[in-house]
């Protein structure tokens, strides 16, 4: 077991490197330079010996290899570098920003399994039933809801028309005059709407799998064992269902984690909240490579450790793998 | 039994409409006349070659004109967001062009978009994750890691990268068919890791000994013997992959990434419908329906050809 | 599902304290703006785009500053005088200006600010080439300071609009743009910074003891909104003050929705033309020919379209000189709407429609061409191209429209791998457009499009060491007849920038360069019906 285990990490982090290096080769893949002159104003511009000189500042003077390698040389010392666009360090810049995205992730993921558990839980009681198709096509319609839609919509009925949740950001202005109590209610409100448009389209694919995976584990023998033993419809589902559907279920939880890093820059862009999605984009657009470099490895160490996860999960739920 | 084959029948229904109307667009909703009458007699514009028909509609008199006798491009400066009248069905954009047209032609990009995306997903997950599942040790290894590998390489970099820098490979595809390759790219590896799992559990199983102890090679105990009880989550995976492409096409136009302009596509039109929230509705109503109604179908149809397969569920 | 939502969020909002008000921005004598964008750097000089800029001036100030209509004015130097051979310039400092802690702005500070401007790791880009040409700068007393030119030039003043930085404090970091300088910057400016958080929110402080006397308001605070709708939503709700730069969508909608009616607007003029580069480097068989340019252009309604597509914003271009400024030649008219002149130049250029297909070829290739254009939030802009495609295709001339991200698009444009691209030039109140014209900025300059033309490079450069305003105005108005008859670029449109305002917030001018970095600007703000000073 402790042999399988070493074995798997160390693949892992064979595939680790194996993306750090496709990133980075699809970064310069990329045309576009990081620090073009391009959009400057004004009758007068740098030389390109000048913008050479600037470039040598980040080593982008050097072959794309040693480029390269010189990343992993600074990672290997715990160093992910600085930043094209500001100079500040990779790190701290994801630092200041993972705490919004997981706190956001968080909240939604809980929203999202709070609503279609119970929601694909009733659409499996009565398969085909009024109240089946119902909450099918209630939740494929938010799915087909574009994210940027939503969150404008939201943004108009609750921010602007009714006034009930603050529009954008973080915080409050005046946040910091406030007291312990009222600056997390003031938190606590920011984060409603960005949280409910992060959730609302997994609602229809995870209730819809709750639901296929309940009617699975309830067809056949187990339904026919759990009613003789004099459960209702409702109990069997809960008791064998559940049960079965755990497996299954398994397999999705192996994304959770990468999903808790994930930024979606579509809601942070609209609601003007600083998180990792945001800064992804902007760093690609930017050609910022020590930026996208550093959050692919977040992602990347989050994506396999959920993966990694899920198997381990996957083989004690089900000994049907287990030697796999 | 019969609400399963009503599920089916309507996603089916639904799903070959929109493809219809799609596919017949350019006939549909065409500033070229079905008919015309010129010095040459009685002819046909709208079966010529686009060059051809487009010189012709301009001298000679239109006998017939389409039913929607606007053209997806055809800007009309002097009616500049128009509300849904007799004259424009369903309104018309920023540039006075006809809604009604940019809808139908529209659903040519995301349909295929949403299909050949998800076609070249299967392609390439189905394959990949049944051989890993059924082989296990050093296959399904290399597989897995592979899998993962492609999990971590984000999707937005992927595609800018293939997108902007088109690679030989890709180069020269129309860009609708190079947009759904991407697309496809990007998102088979849940496939493949799913379908591995689904193989790992189903390789064991009495059904798998019988159909080896009978005889059977490995292609055939994978095809004929496997495959149909892991497909069906498979299928609704993939019919919620056709909508995920068709969003993810409108996420990329968001970010100025789509098709190009000035070709229309359901994704794009929302994403310009948003400077109009207030003024105009129609903009972002239509082919907001567009999208809900061709998601609906692809996931009815979805469920529905997992009710019809899935051997646990026949039974009832 | 939705009544549970409207539940939690009405929980909520009771618990929360009142939303931000709309008279929250009177009440505190604040202002509350936003910008699209983190400032890069807030170092005052490193990393010059436009949120670090406007930063940068309202922390500290130059030596000379422009007004409202763009005439240079003294800011922190009092005087100047400029030696007999026009290569010195002596500035004479303001007495008694104290930096935001308390010690005074010296001369030395002055060459401190240049010598950190011209080192490479400081990255000041868009100054630095300003102050190439200085052989030598010196402070022979503490108001004093002497800059002396390589070659003359006559725009040198528009350098020294650079705001000074404090040597006592920003030499002590050891990296000038992360050090401690450039997280707490101490300018001279009428604002000081009090407060940031990263990505969020930037609050400045008037500064009480500024030279000018201190600002009406007090306080100045920049939201970072990347999205125009939500900053839009958030003026329409109270929580911003202001709107500098309102998408032209937006514009169009707020002239029809009740919900912006209490909002006061205006337009201002941007230094900026929309225009289409054509490649004539004789990699295409089209754009040699300065006949095809201007058909290209006459082909194009641009009266009628800026009317009905763009609500009055976007304003038909003749040139790159933008008829605000003293320096553009009210002679020169853009080119009319003339699609018969249009079709006989190009017949006369030898293209012609001879299969009859509806495009023009010549020695059988068609007349077929593919415009470059950068992705952008602004539909507009796209809006453009796609009316041109149109219009072009009306006098058989076929376009193409390729999307590339921006860095993509420059990319190919400085290789000069393309056709035509439309993009924005945005220019500084400078006449010296050399950089788009002059024949050695094909390499290493904007001259993309590789024209070349001796005439244009004599006057460009006769206009640089030109120091008589009236002198120097002939010679860029013979510049732009020149340019005009010859189309090496089609400028299509200048456009105005909207500004939506609180009706109560008086005195934000009117002015080419944007309400934040001219004189008096922020610093001539006031809320109508509040004394001025502070509380």
């Amino acid at each position: 077991m402790a042999r399988a285990l070493l074995l798997r990490s160390a693949s892992s982090a064979l595939t680790l490197l194996l993306v750090t290096l496709i990133v980075f080769l699809l970064l310069h893949l990329l045309p576009g330079d990081p620090f073009s002159e391009d959009e400057l104003v004004g009758p007068r511009r740098l030389t390109r010996a000048q913008v050479a000189e600037i470039r040598a500042l980040y080593h982008l003077d050097e072959p794309v290899h040693r480029q390269y390698l010189l990343w992993l040389q600074d990672l290997l010392r715990g160093d992910l570098g600085a930043s094209f666009q500001d100079r500040r360090t990779v790190a701290s810049k994801i630092a200041e920003r993972l705490p919004v995205t997981v706190t956001l992730n968080a909240l939604a993921l809980a929203l999202m399994v709070g609503l279609s558990v119970p929601l694909g839980t009733l659409a499996a009681w009565r398969p085909g039933s009024g109240l089946d198709r119902a909450a099918g096509a209630g939740t494929y319609a938010l799915y087909a809801l574009p994210v940027f839609w939503a969150a404008l919509l939201l943004q108009i009925v609750f921010s602007a028309r009714l006034g009930w949740l603050p529009l954008l950001g973080l915080a409050s202005d005046r946040a910091a005059e406030l007291g312990a109590l009222e600056r997390l209610a003031d938190r606590a409100a920011h984060l409603v709407l960005p949280t409910v448009c992060l959730a609302y389209p997994g609602l229809a694919y995870l209730s819809r799998f709750v639901r296929s995976s309940l009617l699975e584990g309830t067809s056949g023998e187990f339904e026919r064992a759990g009613r003789a033993r004099g459960l209702t419809a409702l109990g069997v589902l809960v008791r064998h269902g559940f049960r079965l559907a755990s497996v299954p279920l398994l397999t999705l939880a192996g994304f959770l984690l990468r999903h808790l890093v994930a930024g979606s820059v579509l809601v942070e862009w609209t609601f003007a909240i600083p998180g990792l999605g945001l800064l992804f984009v902007e760093a690609v657009l930017a050609r910022d490579v020590p930026v996208v470099m550093g959050l692919t490895l977040v992602s990347s160490v989050a994506t396999l450790a959920g993966t990694f996860l899920a198997d381990v999960l996957y083989a004690a739920a089900d000994p049907r793998v287990r030697h796999a | 039994m019969r609400r399963f084959r009503g599920n089916l029948q309507a996603g089916a229904g639904l799903v070959g409409l929109l493809a219809i109307a799609a596919g017949a667009a350019p006939y549909l909703a065409s500033d070229i006349a079905w008919v015309s009458r010129g010095p040459g007699g009685v002819r046909f514009p709208i079966l010529g070659s686009a060059d051809l028909r487009r010189v012709a509609g301009a001298e000679e008199q239109p006998v017939l004109r389409a039913p929607i006798p606007y053209g997806p491009d055809l800007t009309d400066l002097d009616a500049i967001l128009t509300a849904p009248s007799g004259r424009h069905w369903l309104g018309t954009d920023g540039l006075g062009r006809d809604v009604a047209s940019r809808v139908l032609h529209g659903g040519r990009v995301s349909l295929t978009v949403g299909l050949a995306a998800t076609a070249v997903a299967l392609l390439l997950g189905l394959p990949l994750g049944a051989v890993a599942g059924y082989a296990g040790g050093a296959v399904d290894a290399a597989v897995s890691r592979l899998v993962e590998a492609v999990l971590c390489i984000p999707v937005l970099l992927l595609a800018l990268a293939l997108l902007t820098a088109s690679p030989p490979a890709l180069r020269g595809l129309p860009d609708t068919l190079l947009l759904a390759s991407v697309i496809g790219l990007a998102s088979w590896a849940p496939v493949a890791r799913y379908l591995r799992g689904e193989f790992l559990r189903l390789r064991q199983s009495e059904m798998a000994l019988l159909a080896r102890a009978s005889g059977a090679g490995p292609l055939r105990v994978i095809v004929r013997h496997l495959l149909p009880s892991a497909l069906p989550p498979v299928i609704v995976a993939a019919a919620f992959g056709v909508a995920a492409a068709i969003l993810l096409e409108a996420a990329l136009s968001f970010l100025g990434l789509g098709v190009r302009p000035p070709t229309p596509s359901w994704g794009g039109m929302l994403t310009e419908a948003r400077h109009h929230v207030d003024r105009a509705w129609w903009l972002a109503l239509f082919p907001g329906a567009a999208l809900f109604l061709a998601v609906l179908g692809c996931n009815m149809l979805g469920e529905g050809l997992r009710d019809l397969l899935d051997p646990r569920q026949r039974r009832r | 599902m939705r009544r549970a939502l409207a539940g939690a969020s009405l929980a909520l909002a009771l618990a929360c304290p009142a939303p931000a008000g709309r008279d929250e921005g009177f009440r505190t004598n604040t202002v509350r703006a936003h910008l699209s964008s983190e400032p890069q750097s807030l170092s005052l000089i490193g990393k010059t785009d436009y949120s670090s800029e406007v930063l940068a001036l309202l922390i500290s100030d130059g030596l000379v500053g422009y007004d409202s209509s763009l005439e240079v004015r003294p800011m922190l130097a009092e005087t100047w005088e400029l030696s007999a051979d026009r290569r010195t310039v002596t500035f004479h400092l303001r007495e008694g200006v104290r930096w935001q802690d308390g010690r005074p702005v010296t001369a030395r500070d002055v060459v401190y600010t240049i010598r950190k401007v011209l080192e490479p790791a400081t990255e000041a880009r868009s100054w630095r080439p300003h102050f190439e040409n200085l052989a030598s700068l010196e402070a022979p007393d503490d108001l004093t300071v002497r800059a002396t030119y390589a070659e003359p030039a006559a725009d040198f003043l528009d350098a020294w609009r650079i705001p000074i930085v404090p040597e006592h404090l920003a030499s002590k970091d050891r990296d000038f743009l992360t050090g401690e300088f450039a997280k707490r910057p101490v300018g001279c400016g009428p604002f000081r910074l009090v407060r940031h958080e990263p990505g969020q929110l930037l609050v400045l402080e008037a500064n009480p003891d500024y030279w000018a006397g201190p600002p009406a308001i007090e306080r100045l605070s920049f939201r970072i909104v990347p999205s125009d709708r939500t900053t839009y939503e958030a003026l329409l709700r109270g929580d911003l003050d202001l709107y500098v730069g309102v998408s032209p969508d937006l514009w169009r909608e707020s002239l029809a929705s009740p919900r912006a009616s209490r909002l006061a607007r205006f337009v201002y003029p941007r230094l900026s033309v929309w225009h289409i580069l054509w490649n004539q480097n004789g990699s295409n068989p089209f754009f040699t020919d300065p006949r095809v340019r201007r058909a290209m252009v006459l082909a194009l309604d641009r009266e009628r379209f800026a009317r009905q597509a763009t609500d009055g914003i976007a304003i038909p271009a003749a040139t790159t000189y933008h008829p605000e400024t003293p320096w553009a030649d009210p002679g020169v008219r853009p080119w009319p709407y003339d699609p018969a002149e249009a079709k006989r130049l190009l017949e006369e250029a030898g293209w012609t429609d001879s299969d009859g297909d509806g495009v023009r070829e010549r020695g059988g290739v068609p007349f077929r061409f593919t415009l470059l254009l950068p992705a952008s939030p602004q539909e507009l802009a796209e809006r453009i191209a796609v009316w041109t495609q149109q219009s072009l295709a009306a006098v058989g001339v076929r376009m193409e429209i390729e999307k590339l991200d921006p860095r993509a698009f420059f990319e190919r444009r400085r290789a000069h791998a393309f056709q035509a691209t439309k993009s924005t030039i945005l220019q500084t109140p400078s006449p010296d457009h050399h950089d788009v014209y002059h024949s050695s900025a094909r390499e290493g300059g904007m001259n993309y499009g590789g024209f070349s033309d001796p005439e244009v490079d004599r006057l460009l450069e006769e206009g640089r060491r030109t120091f008589e305003t009236t002198r120097r105005r002939e010679i860029y108005f013979r510049l732009q007849r020149r340019l005009h008859e010859l189309e090496p670029i089609s400028c299509l449109f200048h456009w105005v920038s909207p500004v939506l305002h609180d009706p109560r917030l008086e005195g934000i001018e009117r002015s080419p360069l944007g309400p934040y970095l001219v004189f008096p600007g922020p610093r001539g703000w006031r809320w109508a019906g509040r004394a001025p000073g502070r509380g």
